[in-house]
């Protein structure tokens, strides 16, 4: 329908002979329709929108170094909201990231710390922890068919269980101080976790639109019997997925564990709901097949946002998870409705 | 007022946004009478009995309804219900979780005076319906474990449980076997007798052309013209159809080279997926180089199974596939499609198109590996074998970015086709290949399937439409319960004969 109505503008612009000025409302009204065609704007507009109103009730809002906050609370839901938006739609479901997320910060410190091991083996081990998880979550699902969500639910517990019990409940702490300086410090300006999360966007976005494995995600999602049927190895790429989700959570936990100084055993608690909201906010479909990465990266900073306006509007503490949830729902409203203008006027142009 | 009519559809015009779905259409439905609304795919037909049936609510579109002379405006399909209108969808969509008798009475289940459900009341009013119907059916067996056409029967009992003035039945026929498709004939010619009016839409024109009274057929979103059962002449009711004057629907199939064989099924047998009986037993067949097999054989003869089983889709129990004579190993689509089978499924919506991508992404999910250079997928390689099937097959569409849901059936199953095709396979597995495809589409995939095998790629063809199966098929291979029961050359074969083998007689 947009695009129709697009031709029809295009039209009477050119139906002149090129001479005609495109006037200034013109020229905004376009490139308004370009940002309403985009996938992400159902929650791209709003966030915008959002700020703006912030930015009026307490101009602290945009200075740099609330923004450097926002970004770099963003950049933890972000991080494993990444792998989740692949499960996602590959049409999965990773409730463990949470957990994962501990086990990360648990498995960084305690081979510094208790093994002695250097700074860059126990990121290397943590990582392969985290993967080691996902492959685990992934093979189960695949080879007994059970559903994700309990799978997941399950070695949610179980991941931390584990850490309950191999630190009894304590922390470990001290971290070593060049740890800590890795998430402490900033590079051109930015927060370390900032480039991180930059990184990983633009890796993860290549992945899914331009690799044969981001392809098979996708249809797999959309189609798992099509996806079979065309000859993807559906399995091979359900677990690759989740492996990949369990590796973005445990790197989150590193990070975390580097801010915090220390890692503690509930590190990450309930934040596998965070995530999912994220993707959500962000377009991603729980019914799989849809999602991208930029709209979980605007998913993440929306809520990040949400949380540090509130504080700065002074509300309470206690009305934030009322409107996160509030958000969620009207976010996927929201993009509910675009998709069924969309998928009616495709039908009706037969 | 009275009207001669039951039924009156005036000057209906319906707009999504700016696109026309129909254009002051009209039909006029009288008493006891079967009327047949015939048009390709995107003619309209859906969109009106949409809004008969109350889909699309009253103010949704202009123009007026009239139920016998009096004006009706139908807000929802719960007023178009207590209007007597009762519809009959194409898309079976029953509680599968539910026992029959739960189907059938849905929503106008009898209360006892605490407001419960009455449940005796409930069976006896949905065994009665079923003996109306002639069907023996338990009642309390849940709708998963029947097969789609007697899921479709029951749908059937569930819109004459309501006792409808005016039945609406889109397609009904998709799903039934021929033995059920008579029964459904026969109890509609019994409603006529009871003075209950039919709308009739369907693809198999020849049970359009016997049951009906009176022929509409539409054209783009328009009326053109009404045919009286007297003056039935088969070849102008295509014609208002598709615009044009059809030469001949199906393509000569003449002087086509056969040479060896290249593909051998030996000793095939297949469980059932949803029980514990065998689906095909020790089937063996083979196809040579350009050759069209037909799989002929009843709903449920197993055929669909056998053909995904050979490809790896479905497990076996015992077979062995040879292609070229050397043994293949196949376990899975992926090493079906490797050594040179395509597949094209019989539900093109359930497991042949991914909706969430467009026409060019569902065309090459097949060619993955082919297109891409290590882990990336290569555009311009991706682009070329786009464009090459994208004309070659004329698939109808703006462009390759379009959301596949933008086109036509006949449309998607090109796309699928394409999917197949540019695996550059050595033999092709239809199954249903023109299922829900309007006449006009029908043609062209023919074609295409001459085509094709002119070039030397072999068929194996599954299909419920015998003048389609006589007249694209070199050879046949007739399937019952599971078993061959018999094999003959496209000069013995004849829809009787086939039929009779089919069937056990």
């Amino acid at each position: 329908m947009n695009k129709m109505r697009g031709l029809t503008k295009n039209e009477s612009i050119n139906s002149g002979n090129g001479k005609e000025k495109i006037s200034f409302g013109r020229k905004l009204l376009n490139s308004l329709e370009k940002v309403w065609n985009l996938q992400e704007s159902g929650i791209i507009v709003p966030t915008i929108i959002f700020a703006i109103f912030v930015q009026f009730v307490n101009p602290v809002f945009l200075s740099a170094q609330n923004i450097t906050n926002i970004l770099r609370q963003s950049g933890f839901i972000l991080i494993p909201a990444i792998g989740m938006t692949l499960v996602l739609i590959a049409g999965g479901l990773d409730l463990s990231v949470g957990s994962v997320l501990g086990l990360g910060s648990f498995a960084v410190g305690f081979c510094m710390v208790k093994l002695n091991l250097p700074i860059w083996l126990s990121i290397i081990a943590a990582i392969l922890a985290g993967i080691a998880i996902g492959l685990i979550n992934g093979k189960i699902i695949v080879k007994f068919n059970i559903p994700p969500i309990i799978m997941t639910l399950g070695m949610m517990y179980m991941a931390r269980g584990l850490i309950y019990v191999s630190t009894k409940g304590l922390p470990i702490y001290p971290l070593p101080k060049q740890f800590q300086a890795i998430e402490q410090n900033t590079i051109f300006v930015l927060p370390t976790i900032v480039i991180i999360c930059l990184i990983l966007c633009i890796v993860f976005h290549i992945v899914l639109t331009r690799t044969t494995f981001g392809r098979s995600v996708y249809a797999i999602g959309g189609n798992p019997e099509a996806a079979k049927l065309s000859g993807i190895n559906i399995n091979n790429v359900k677990i690759k997925v989740y492996a990949i989700s369990g590796m973005m959570a445990a790197i989150a936990g590193i990070i975390m564990a580097s801010r915090l100084g220390s890692a503690q055993p509930n590190t990450g608690e309930t934040y596998e709901m965070n995530v999912i909201a994220a993707c959500i906010i962000g377009g991603t479909s729980t019914f799989g097949g849809r999602g991208t990465i930029l709209g979980t990266t605007v998913g993440a900073l929306l809520m990040s946002m949400l949380a540090n306006s509130m504080t700065l509007m002074k509300v309470d503490v206690y009305y934030q998870k009322l409107v996160i949830g509030a958000v969620l729902v009207i976010a996927v409203i929201i993009d509910q409705y675009k998709r069924k203008l969309a998928e009616s006027n495709a039908k009706a142009s037969k | 007022m009275a009207s001669e009519y039951i039924l009156e559809m005036k000057h209906i015009t319906k707009k999504f946004q700016s696109i026309v779905a129909l254009s002051d259409m009209s039909i006029a439905l009288k008493e006891g009478e079967i009327l047949s609304i015939c048009g390709e795919n995107g003619a309209g037909k859906s969109t009106l009995m949409k809004i008969l049936a109350g889909d699309y609510p009253y103010g949704s579109y202009s123009g007026e309804i009239e139920i016998s002379g009096q004006p009706v405006k139908l807000t929802s399909t719960g007023e178009a219900e207590k209007a007597g209108i009762a519809m009959i969808y194409q898309e079976i969509s029953v509680e599968l979780d539910l026992s029959v008798a739960e189907n059938i009475m849905l929503g106008i289940m009898p209360k006892t005076k605490f407001g419960l459900i009455d449940w005796k009341k409930t069976r006896e009013t949905a065994k009665s319906v079923l003996h109306l119907l002639d069907l023996d059916l338990d009642i309390d067996a849940t709708m998963r474990n029947l097969s789609a056409s007697v899921q479709q029967l029951v749908c059937i009992a569930r819109a004459l449980v309501r006792k409808p003035r005016i039945l609406i039945l889109d397609e009904p026929t998709s799903a039934l076997t021929e033995s059920e498709t008579e029964l459904l004939i026969g109890i509609l010619y019994q409603l006529q007798k009871t003075k209950i009016s039919c709308i009739y839409i369907s693809h198999k024109l020849d049970e359009v052309f016997r049951i009906s009274d009176h022929i509409i057929v539409m054209r783009d979103s328009r009326y053109i013209s009404t045919h009286n059962k007297s003056e039935i002449i088969p070849d102008k009711i295509i014609e208002d159809m598709i615009g044009r004057r059809l030469d001949s629907m199906y393509p000569s199939m003449e002087g086509r080279v056969i040479g060896e064989e290249i593909l051998r099924v030996e000793g095939f047998t297949v469980q059932h997926p949803n029980s514990p009986k065998l689906i095909a037993e020790n089937i063996s067949f083979s196809v040579k180089k350009g050759e069209i097999l037909g799989l002929a054989g009843l709903v449920g003869s197993g055929r669909s199974e056998l053909l995904r089983a050979v490809f790896g889709a479905l497990p076996k129990k015992k077979g062995e596939v040879y292609i070229n004579n050397i043994k293949c190993n196949i376990e899975n689509p992926m090493d079906a499609i490797q050594n040179g089978l395509g597949f094209l499924t019989e539900d093109r919506k359930k497991d042949g198109i991914v909706k969430t991508m467009d026409i060019g992404q569902n065309m090459t999910l097949s060619i993955l590996k082919r297109i891409s250079k290590g882990l990336f997928i290569n555009r311009s390689s991706e682009l070329k074998n786009i464009t090459k099937y994208f004309n070659s097959l004329r698939i109808k569409a703006p462009n390759y970015k379009s959301s596949i849901l933008s086109l036509s059936g006949g449309n998607q199953q090109k796309v699928v086709l394409a999917k197949s095709l540019l695996t550059e396979m050595k033999v092709l597995f239809l199954d249903e290949p023109t299922r829900g495809i309007d006449i006009g589409a029908k043609a062209e995939i023919y074609k295409i399937m001459e085509e094709l095998a002119n070039k030397g790629l072999s068929i194996v063809m599954i299909s419920s439409e015998y003048p389609e199966l006589l007249a694209m098929c070199d050879r046949f291979v007739v399937l019952g319960n599971g078993k061959i029961v018999g094999e003959m050359d496209k000069q013995e074969a004849s829809e009787t004969l086939l039929i009779r083998i089919a069937s056990g007689v």
